[in-house]
């Protein structure tokens, strides 16, 4: 993110596919909203990143992540296909 | 816990594949858009990369490469009648629950207290995994997206980068 620069964002430590939230926590996702769509408010010059203090229930990982995506493909009877670079621009 | 480092992850990975270091996006500035109203008066527009569909509408590949195709959903469909493809993250829990990257209930319920002012009817998707053709991205898909929604009257959007 630091790289890309977004004018207004938060970031919220969850594995990805969890980004406003874990699934059904109406409270959690509702406060995530709040204090991201707050910064079109409070800030005044672009480039901040505000991390939210919200901490997923286990420890992740980049190998995790993986494991997790080779697992779900899995499960829902598909087949994991190789991730190539094409047309790197 | 710190953040996981999925930049270097990927770098690894494909380089341990002989592939070339890939070039990641820097920039060195921000765009900047004044935001002048309060949020209780302003029309919030969302936009989320989660690859998500409806059943009437072509489907995302989920091994997606370059594909800059987006959807207009509107915000009342049911979650009954949306499909998310799209393997680059474990979409399990978002397939329980549209609102991880897809918060459109939670925005509605917003608008309804008075937070936001207004929650614009239609969202947008598109599915961000794996797309290189970033030239095209910035000069074809997104201004085709942002003019949909200062359309129809956003003052601003969300972007759930999922």
């Amino acid at each position: 993110m630091k790289q890309v620069l977004p004018p207004r964002s938060t970031f919220v430590n969850f594995p990805l596919g969890r980004e406003c939230g874990k699934p059904h926590d109406v409270e959690l996702q509702t406060r995530i909203l709040k204090e991201t769509l707050e910064l079109l408010t409070t800030e005044k010059e672009p480039g901040l990143i505000k991390d939210l203090p919200y901490e997923w229930h286990e420890t992740f990982n980049w190998p995790g992540y993986l494991k997790d995506i080779q697992e779900m493909v899995e499960e829902e009877g598909s087949e994991m296909q190789e991730w190539k670079p094409k047309n790197n621009q | 816990m710190k953040p996981v480092n999925y930049k270097d992850g990927l770098d690894q990975m494909y380089q341990s594949q002989g592939f070339p270091p890939y070039k990641w996006s820097v920039f060195d500035s921000s765009p900047w858009a004044p935001f002048d109203k309060h949020l209780d008066q302003a029309s919030i527009g969302l936009i989320s990369s989660a690859g998500i569909f409806r059943d009437d509408q072509e489907p995302f590949d989920p091994w997606a490469v370059n594909d800059l195709s987006f959807r207009q959903i509107p915000i009342d469909t049911p979650f009954e009648r949306l499909r998310l493809h799209h393997n680059y993250f474990d979409h399990r829990d978002a397939l329980k629950d549209f609102n991880c990257v897809f918060p459109v209930h939670r925005l509605k319920e917003l608008e309804k207290e008075g937070f936001i002012g207004h929650f614009i009817p239609t969202a947008l998707t598109l599915s961000m995994g794996r797309l290189y053709k970033r030239t095209e991205l910035q000069k074809e898909t997104v201004p085709q997206m942002v003019k949909i929604m200062r359309d129809k009257g956003a003052d601003a959007v969300l972007l759930v980068a999922a």
